[in-house]
């Protein structure tokens, strides 16, 4: 396979998953610069192994648990620089144009709030207990996708989730979010 | 609070909670951004394979240890690869020491996107690849002398001969090296 042929496919194969991992990338490190410091270093790899990935019948899964492992390889350096803050500039879509009530400007502002306090709770979480909130009711995530990707049980997956909620619930309290 | 309002309060709470974290956000990607990501990973990809065995400074690695010319081997006679030599050149290696074996590929032509596999005999093992009897690499030729670095070590005396294929295209070359093992 010629070097423009091999480009092509590999192309072909990660684009469609392009957004799922960058969200995944997201999520795993908090931060705009990691996040991207690791979708690259992921696709970097994956076309190292495109031989590899040409033969897997789902790649975006076989992609997220390379991420994952990536991200695991070398936590202590991502994870050193999480965000600590929600800034309304990196908000998705136009900031608060993205959220709920954009027609109640006082609705807006105590839910920007409420965001950046969710935010600071969430950094108080162990990795593992924030990782799997974010992946399951953030993301969307299933329990048995949860599973595959950090290699788990569902049970595991299951009582972490739970206790990680709990946790999260009491913080929320504690910062005065929810009394 | 009664215990069943107090229940009430919770799932309120848990409801709250969980619509936060759907609102949770984080920014957008650009396509441009994922453009670049790609043609950086290509580009990035293909030249950490090629560097992984292609080494410019080849009186360097003279110096640094045995170089060996895989000019050894069998089959094909295509010329745009390296040329093979009828001859197989062989090295001894210590039990547990290990020991980087330089190969030097000659290629006439630059070749884009070969895969070069090392076949290991047992008791033979790859620093980096424990007990892996075989390695592939893509990589690039550079017309000139192309230089392997393999560290090598011995795991048991009982020797035998590494393979180093080849390939191009449909095209191939197998290079020999008989191991000792004192």
């Amino acid at each position: 396979m010629s070097s423009i042929n091999h480009q092509q496919t590999f192309e072909k194969l990660v684009r469609p998953h392009f957004d799922r991992l960058y969200r995944l990338a997201w999520r795993l490190t908090s931060q705009k610069a990691e996040a991207e410091d690791l979708f690259q270093e992921l696709l970097i790899k994956a076309y190292g192994k495109l031989d590899d990935l040409v033969k897997i019948d789902e790649p975006g899964s076989w992609l997220s648990r390379v991420m994952y492992n990536l991200f695991i390889d070398e936590r202590r350096r991502f994870a050193r620089r999480r965000m600590h803050t929600v800034e309304e500039g990196e908000m998705s879509g136009d900031g608060l144009a993205g959220l709920p009530g954009i027609d109640n400007p006082v609705r807006d502002h105590e839910r920007l709030e409420q965001l950046i306090k969710l935010d600071a709770a969430l950094s108080k979480l162990s990795d593992e207990h924030r990782l799997i909130v974010l992946l399951h009711d953030t993301e969307g995530y299933k329990l048995t996708e949860i599973q595959e990707l950090i290699g788990v049980p569902v049970g595991t997956v299951k009582s972490r989730l739970h206790r990680a909620r709990a946790r999260l619930r009491e913080i929320l309290i504690e910062n005065g979010t929810f009394s | 609070m009664q215990t069943k309002d107090l229940e009430t309060e919770l799932d309120k709470q848990d409801q709250e909670i969980l619509a936060l974290l759907k609102d949770y956000p984080m920014p957008q990607a650009s396509a441009a951004y994922f453009d670049q990501a790609l043609m950086r990973a290509t580009h990035e990809g293909s030249r950490r394979q090629r560097n992984r065995w292609l080494v410019t400074g080849f009186g360097s690695a003279l110096a640094a240890g045995l170089v060996l010319w895989m000019i050894g081997g069998f089959f094909l006679t295509t010329p745009d690869l390296p040329l093979a030599d009828p001859t197989i050149p062989g090295i001894t290696m210590t039990l547990e020491e290990p020991r980087t074996i330089n190969l030097v590929f000659a290629s006439a032509e630059p070749l884009d996107a070969a895969t070069l596999t090392v076949q290991l005999p047992p008791g033979i093992e790859m620093s980096g690849f424990p007990g892996q009897r075989e390695v592939t690499w893509e990589t690039s030729l550079n017309a000139g002398k192309n230089l392997l670095p393999l560290k090598l070590i011995a795991t048991s005396p009982l020797g035998g001969e590494v393979f180093a294929i080849l390939r191009h295209d449909d095209r191939g070359r197998t290079f020999r090296l008989r191991i000792d093992v004192s």
